[in-house]
Parts: structure tokens; sequence; C-alpha cells
């Protein structure tokens, strides 16, 4: 347990979801273990004795974002709703826990509201997510609350500018320290196509990393694939793109075995692509800044409620087509593969990026982290016209 | 509730306390909390109740709710017994104004019990006892829908059924055999009424989470999933996993077992989507003709597990099981332990009669309706029952799944893969995966499992519907039902009381630590390495040194016991 408890917050560091040292752990088998930061460990320990989960994890996120959004909320709201797909799908709402409620009986206070949710935003705290089958799970929910409050606050931003002390410095920091430039230089692919299937799983396994390494996917959500002949080895469902030995099904196109009953919930998404476009390779993450413009849409008046899943326009950022879809069996495999084949990319709304290789993975690669460069442009782009106009009505 | 004295005849509708539905819910809980002071009667004693208890989400539209738990004690395993079954009988029960039905006693001849909103009768039964199902199914199919046994529950095989019109069995443990033994041959249910939702709008904003995370499931909705194939999906994945338990768990794998996977019955019979009332899932397949297909477990135990390669014959045994009313499972396990300990497992067609000559008791047939463990014991060689607490296991062999070990040594009706549930975890990687041959950590979450799954057994839904969503959003809907505030965990302590609740109804009856345990070739042989998977036997003194941990966790002694007699008293 203890080994597990050293990975999941190594996961931490590596995506750059916390501070340093402001991590808390706590697990439990027959006994409770707890590693961190005394304060958040102690905090994590005293919330999971009051659950019947497997693990917690509490934590300062890198960014303060998750702590704007309380702030700005009303002070009546019980919680935020993110609009993007994964927080519809799995978290459904995140419950925000204030200060006074914090007060008297933190750790009371923070397990009452993971009794119903899998993961909270906790006024001066942070995150603290739940486990209930396993350590990694709590890892994951971490990660969503995250993703999930990251997408939101830069729509909110971009919506309502910033409205607390101190916020537009901070935000300045970070976009200006710590956004990294995002680039495909310096990661080798192998020149398709690829035939043999163990050099095709040695490069899923290879491009999974490369995918959670550049940060476009949230916890380790996404999905990726390569085509030989009928064949089509593809990732399976929750797995971590980043540890994907073992964890890749061959499904075969004519449907003769189901062994493929574990791969990932996009299969007849991949499938579709492969059948409209010809393609050897998919690619499919959720990078965030492309996920926060995929929502923004300038009609007015118009009668779709439910835009994520009912919306049947397609619409284009620069050259890349946003679709709009439920994930799964839900429509995104149906209005994917009709836009994707020229442009060779398209964003589904609110939930992310596929890209596709022609022979192999570098192109899908390099054509996800243009989307997500130029999604990045476009939002700084607007959001520095919005700060301007601000400057010019003060 | 309507409670039956069937020795007397007398009936009577009784108001259940709402306390009593607060703190066990319904359907497997609520069965578990209605044998109280009778749990040490024998299974057959006319005294001993078996109680039919739908859920509170029974008969709105929350998704896979149409379902009810019957329950009593096993005549198979000895343990306190439940089954969870889904079809149209449960919401037309119902809707017939009942949350339960307690039948008690003995009739001094064979009846039918007709409820309906209107009332209920005793008809008398005598022209249908010997029937099989589907002729007693076509009998009374005006009386609405149908419960019944068949020849092998009126003459006391012990994992004899009771099936449902629609197909869908209370399978398993022999409670076909207790309905038998008190001269009741059916329950018909019809109803009209209509159930209210307190909270509609939490109860539709949970209902559309609940079918958004059916449609992200792979294993619900994918193009491979059960949605397609049903169950027997699971044919080709426990092949490539190397866990399908072949010629009496000598083995792990059967090459030939494509011969009934999901597609390959598919085309050969032309499956068709059916489901239980109101389910969006539709896991059940029927043939062209109308005839239920064969679920996943009874196509491997009929296949691999009797080195049978013939789907016809797989499919045959099927129908012969449905319409005598016998398990397939424990069927098909009974005449492998046989076929091994004699030195030749059964030829395809030597199973149809065998499986007459069992519902009948003629024969060879009497010893086999005894199950594997008795028919072991019987032969002189007791090691060759593949069985937990005389219930045979099921197709995942424990050898390729650590939790499911141990879930299997510890649900309280023996050797069931569904308390627990681990290949959730292990093998469909739902919701997150775990390290099947580990077992750190194992221990624990068969806990909670355990207590989860008493608790979906209580609301009543089905266990596939956890496959894409958890209690969150399964709470919401109860909420939305009854306007009281639910939450996941406050689920999982009602499931944890009845866990622990049947767990000491089986403490009384003689269960110790010793019945914790798995058969000794999981133990001391391997399974079918190969491509690249090793199957090595299980490591006995981890098993044992988890198996403690779980203890702990649960607050018993490190021997099982509890610490105290209270237990019962402190309960609601």
């Amino acid at each position: 347990m203890r080994s597990l408890i050293a990975k999941t917050a190594e996961k931490l560091y590596r995506d750059c979801s916390v501070v340093q040292g402001r991590v808390g752990i706590a697990a439990q088998d027959d006994v409770m273990l707890s590693e961190g930061a005394p304060d958040l460990s102690r905090l994590a320990a005293d919330v999971l004795s009051r659950l019947s989960c497997l693990g917690v994890v509490a934590a300062s996120p890198s960014l303060p974002f998750a702590s704007y959004l309380l702030r700005r909320s009303n002070a009546d709201a019980k919680a935020i709703v993110p609009l993007d797909t994964e927080t519809r799908t799995f978290l459904h709402d995140i419950p925000i826990v204030r200060r006074e409620e914090l007060s008297r009986d933190p750790a009371g206070a923070i397990a009452a509201h993971l009794s119903k949710r899998k993961g909270v935003i906790a006024e001066g705290v942070g995150i603290v997510a739940s486990g209930p089958v396993t350590l990694e799970q709590a890892y994951i929910h971490y990660s969503s609350v995250f993703h999930a409050a990251f997408v939101k606050y830069l729509l909110d931003a971009l919506q309502a500018g910033f409205v607390l002390p101190g916020e537009a410095e901070a935000f300045r920091s970070f976009r200006d320290t710590f956004l990294q430039p995002l680039t495909a230089e310096g990661l080798p692919f192998r020149p398709g196509p690829l035939d043999a299937p163990e050099e095709v799983l040695a490069e899923i396994r290879a491009v999974g990393r490369y995918t959670v390494l550049r940060g476009l996917v949230d916890s380790f959500f996404g999905n990726i694939s390569y085509r030989v002949g009928d064949t089509i080895f593809i990732s399976q469902t929750a797995a971590s793109l980043d540890e994907l030995a073992g964890c890749i099904d061959p499904v075969p196109t004519d449907n003769r075995s189901t062994t493929g009953i574990t791969a990932s919930s996009e299969l007849l998404a991949h499938r579709r692509i492969y059948e409209a476009t010809g393609a050897r390779a998919i690619l499919h993450g959720h990078p965030k800044f492309a996920v926060a413009m995929s929502m923004l849409c300038d009609v007015k008046d118009c009668p779709v409620k439910d835009c994520w899943k009912d919306c049947t326009r397609v619409r284009m950022l620069g050259d890349t087509p946003i679709v709009a879809g439920e994930i799964g069996a839900g429509g995104l495999a149906v209005r994917v593969p009709p836009v994707i084949g020229g442009p060779g990319k398209a964003i589904v709304y609110g939930h992310g990026v596929f890209a596709i290789g022609r022979d192999g993975f570098e192109e899908a690669f390099r054509s996800m982290v243009d989307v997500e460069n130029r999604c990045r442009e476009e939002y700084f782009r607007r959001l520095d016209a919005r700060t301007e106009r601000q400057s010019k009505s003060e | 509730m309507l409670v039956v004295d069937l020795s007397s005849g007398r009936m009577r509708r009784e108001e259940i306390p709402p306390e009593l539905l607060r703190a066990y819910l319904g359907g497997r809980g609520l069965g578990v909390r209605l044998l109280r002071g009778r749990h040490t009667l024998s299974p057959f004693d006319p005294a001993m109740p078996v109680v039919f208890a739908v859920g509170p989400l029974c008969g709105t539209p929350a998704p896979t709710s149409a379902r009810l738990s019957v329950v009593s004690r096993s005549p198979l395993t000895g343990t306190v017994y439940d089954c969870s079954a889904g079809g149209r009988f449960a919401w037309r029960l119902r809707a017939a104004g009942l949350f339960a039905i307690l039948i008690e006693g003995k009739s001094p001849r064979p009846v039918a019990l007709a409820v309906s909103s209107a009332g209920e009768e005793l008809l008398p039964a005598d022209a249908l006892w010997g029937k099989g199902v589907g002729e007693t199914v076509r009998a009374l199919s005006d009386r609405g829908s149908v419960a019944t046994i068949g020849p092998a529950g009126e003459n006391g095989v012990l994992f004899s059924n009771i099936l449902m019109g629609e197909g869908n069995a209370v399978g398993r443990g022999g409670l076909g055999a207790v309905l038998g033994r008190k001269n009741l041959k059916a329950v018909t249910v019809d109803g009209d009424l209509r159930i209210p939702v307190a909270d509609r709008e939490r109860f539709d904003r949970a209902r559309a989470d609940v079918l958004r995370l059916f449609r992200a499931s792979p294993v619900i909705f994918g193009e491979l999933g059960i949605s397609e194939y049903g169950t027997p999906a699971l044919v080709d994945l426990m092949r490539q996993r190397r866990m399908a338990p072949t010629e009496n768990f000598r083995r792990t794998v059967f090459e030939d077992s494509s011969a009934y996977s999901g597609p390959a019955i598919r085309a050969a019979y032309g499956a068709k989507k059916e489901g239980c009332y109101g389910c969006p899932i539709r896991c059940k397949k029927r043939a062209s003709d109308e005839r239920p297909l064969p679920e996943y477990e009874t196509v491997s135990h009929f296949g691999a597990l009797n080195a049978i390669s013939d789907l016809h014959s797989i499919v045959r045994s099927n129908d012969a099981c449905n319409d005598l009313g016998m398990d397939t499972i424990s069927a098909a396990a009974t005449l492998s332990a046989w076929g091994e300990a004699r030195g030749r497992f059964p030829a395809a067609e030597e199973i149809g009669p065998l499986l007459h000559d069992i519902a009948h008791r003629r024969g060879e047939g009497d010893l086999l309706a005894e199950g594997s463990r008795r028919v072991a014991e019987a032969l002189g060689k007791p090691e060759l029952s593949m069985s937990v607490k005389s219930l045979e296991l099921p197709a995942y062999d424990p050898r390729g799944a650590y939790g499911m070990a141990l879930a299997y040594a510890t649900s309280n009706r023996g050797g069931c893969h569904l308390r627990a549930y681990p290949i959730s975890h292990e093998i469909l990687r739902k919701p997150v995966a775990s390290d099947r041959f580990s077992f750190s950590g194992k221990a624990r979450m068969i806990k909670i499992a355990e207590d989860t799954n008493a608790a979906v057994d209580s609301l009543v839904a089905c266990k596939f519907a956890f496959f894409g969503a958890s209690l969150e959003e399964y709470a919401e809907l109860l909420s939305g039902v009854t306007g009281e505030p639910r939450t996941p965990q406050g689920l999982k302590k009602i499931g944890e009381r009845i866990w622990l609740t049947e767990r000491f109804y089986n403490a009384r009856n003689g269960f110790t630590r010793a019945d914790d345990d798995l058969p000794t070739r999981f133990f001391t042989e391997a399974g079918s390495s190969g491509e690249g998977i090793d199957v090595p036997p299980i490591d006995r003194a981890r098993f044992g040194e988890e198996l403690t941990k779980y203890y702990r966790i649960r607050g018993l002694r490190d021997d099982g016991s509890f610490p105290d007699d209270g237990f019962l008293e402190r309960q609601p």
C-alpha cells in the first residue's frame, strides 16, 4: 500500500497539478496509512476514516482556479457545475466547502460532501477526492476536478473578467510562467506504416506516454489506436495512457471475437473513423484550451439547449471542425468521422480532440499539439480583447 | 406485505414498519431481516419462510430496477440465501400494491398463489404438479406474471430454481425445492397501480445521469458489450485471460470456446435483444424461435467445464434446465465433478438424459440431485467438488483473479461471483482496473463491494448497471423516489448491516472460518499458463493473510467469529 501511495504522489507531481510539498494521501487496508504534508495527510486520513473507501487525496492545486471559482460563486452556492463532458458524465457537479463550514470539524464537513460526490473544493485547503475502489481512483477524481475547474475558469474569466484581488496577476503568472510552450519537438516517432504487432504495441505505448507528458489529457483519460489489416489495436477502457503495457486490445474489425469488450469506450468512434478516412492511427486527448474553446458559440437565440449532444452544426475553429456528441454509445461516433478526414483533426464539444495519422502517429500527435496551440492563441486573443474593452470602459 | 400461511390457507396484508424499510431498503435486506428469529430452522421446516421482496425503485422508471429478491435458507448450502431476478414479475407485484410476500407453512395439497390488486387466493394446482415450467407458465398466463417451479423443485433437487415466465431464474441455492416442499407450485402476480415519485425533477436528473453513464460504458453499450451479445460476450475475454474453468477446473483454457462465444451464438441462433421490464440494456437474448438463449456461466460450464464444444448441445442443456427448473451452473458443475470422479466427463449426448434423471431423481440422478459436494463425498473424492460452502463455483477461475478468490471464500451464500463481483475491476476495468494477480488491498475492496452489492440487491437494481453507474447516481434515484435524502455512503452502511446479519445467521448455523475456504486444487495445481500469462496456484499463506485482514476490517475476530453474541439485538 505504501508503494501505491508513493506512486500516486509521483503522478500528481508529474502532471503538475499540485503545489510541491502540498499533498496528503491516505489509504486503508486493515490499517490506515497516510503520507505527505503533515496537515494534509492528517486531513486525508481523518476524512478517510469516515468513509467506506480505499483512499483519499487532499492537495493544494498548482493553480488557484478552483479556489477562484469557489470565491467567485454566489454565497449560497453549494457546488460549481462545469459543463465539460467529463464533469457532466462522471462528476455531475463539484461541491464547494466554505471556510466557515470547515471551521469546527473540517474532516467531517469534507467527508459529508464526499459521501455524495467524488471530489470537492475546500476553501483554504484545495481539492479533496476519494477512491471508493482503489487509491488510483482518488488520483483520477482529483485530476478530473482539477481539469474541470481549469476549463470552467478559462471560460468564466473570458466571460466575466477578473473580479477578485490579485486574480489578474495570478492569471498573468499562469500565462507567462506555468504554461510551457507546447511542442512535439524532441519526441521520436516511428515512421509508418507499421505492420508488425510488436512494433505497433511499442509505438502506441510510446505515444501514450507523450500524450500524458505534454499534458494533453486529464488524469489519464484519452485513448489511442492503430489499425493493421483487419485488426484495431486500441487502448483499454480506463487505461493510463502512460502505462499501456498489457493494456492494449487487438480487436478484429469484423467482430468475430468479443475480447475487445474491455477496449476504450470510444472503440466505435475509432472504427468509424478508420472506415471513413482510411487512416492508420488515431489519437484522442482532452487538451484544456481546445475543450474550453469548443464550448464558445456565437449563435444567438439558438433553439438547441443541450448543445454538447444535440447541436448538429459543424463549427470551425480555424481549420479544425467542432462537432457535438456524447461519448461512448452516444453521438460522437456518428458526427466525428464525416468531418475528420480532410483536416485530419476534429474537436468534440466540451470533450476533446481526435487526430488521425495516415501512416503513423507523428501526424496525429502534431495535429493535436497544433490544435491546442491554436486554441491557446485564440483564447488569449479573445481574453486580451476583452481586457482591453474593460480597461477602456473604466 | 402479504403474509401467506400455506398450512392453514390464511392470508393477510400487513404494513411493513417504515423504520425497517429505511434500515433495510427492501429486496435482499428486507428478506434477511424478516427471517430473523427463524434463521436457524431447517430449510425444509414448514415454518421457514420464503420471502419475495421488491425494492423501493421497483415500478418507477429507475433503470434496471424492475427486480425482486427471493430470500430463505438454502437446502444446498445451509446458509441464508437470496437471489435477485428480473423479468416482469417484480413490477407486477409492486403494481398489485405489495412490497413483499412472506410465505410460510406447508399446504396439504399442491397449490398456486394468485395475487392481484383486487386480492389474493390459493388455487388448486394438482393438475400442474409434475408439469414443466413452460407448460405451467402457459396454463397460468391469464393471471399475469408467473413464477413457478418445475419437476426439479417438486422432487427436492438441491439446486432447483424458481423460474419466471419470461425466462429469468431465481437461481442457485435450491429455493425451488423449498417451494416444492411447501407444495407451492407457482405464484402469479398482476396489478395496475402506479408507483409515485416524490421529487420528479431530482429523479429525472439522476436517471439522465445513469443513462449517460450506461452509454459511456463499453461493457454495457459498447459494440462488443452485453447489450449486443449478452453475457456470452465474456467467453472470448475469459479465454484470452486464461481463466475459463475447464474440465472441472483442471485447466483454465478451453481451446474450442469460440464455438459458443457471443458472436457464435448470434450467428447460429439469430439472437434478438430482450430485457427485463423497462431496462435499457436488454442483455437477455432470445433465439428466432423465442427460446431464451444461455448466459455466459451456462455456456462455459456446459461447455468447457465438461469439455463440450457443441453449441446446440449446450443450448439444449439450457432449455432442459429452464423447463425442469434447475440451476445451470450447479447442474453442469455437479456433472463435471462426477465426470472427473469416474474418470470420464459426460458426452454431449448424455447430458440431456442425465438432466432429466436429476430432476426426477431417477437412477444416478438421485445422487446428482444432491449437488457436487455430496456427490464427491459419496464417491470418496470430496476434493473434486469445486464448491465453497457446497455452492458450485461459477465460470471465473480464482487462480486468474485473486479478489475473486477471496470473494468466493467470504460470500455468505457460498461460491458465488455476484456478492462482491470483483470481475468488474479485475477483468472488466470498471470503475477502474485492479491487479488481478495481487492480493494487495483486496480485503477492503471485497468488503466494500460486498456492502455495496448488498445495498444494490436491496434497492433492487441489476449488478450490470454498475458497469457504468454507481451508488452515487442510485442514491439520487432513491432520494427522488422517496423524497428522503440518501447518500452512497449511507447505502453502503445499510449494506454492511445486511451483510453482517447474514454472516451472523450463518455463524448460528455452524459456519466458521473453515468454511471460508477454496477447494484445495486452487492452492496446489497451476492453471493453464501461456501466451505470456502465468497462472500459478494461489499462495495459501497469502490467501490466509488477506482473509484475516478481511475479518479485521469487518470487525470480526481473526477466526471469523463475532466478538459478542449481541449483534442482532443492536440492529433495527
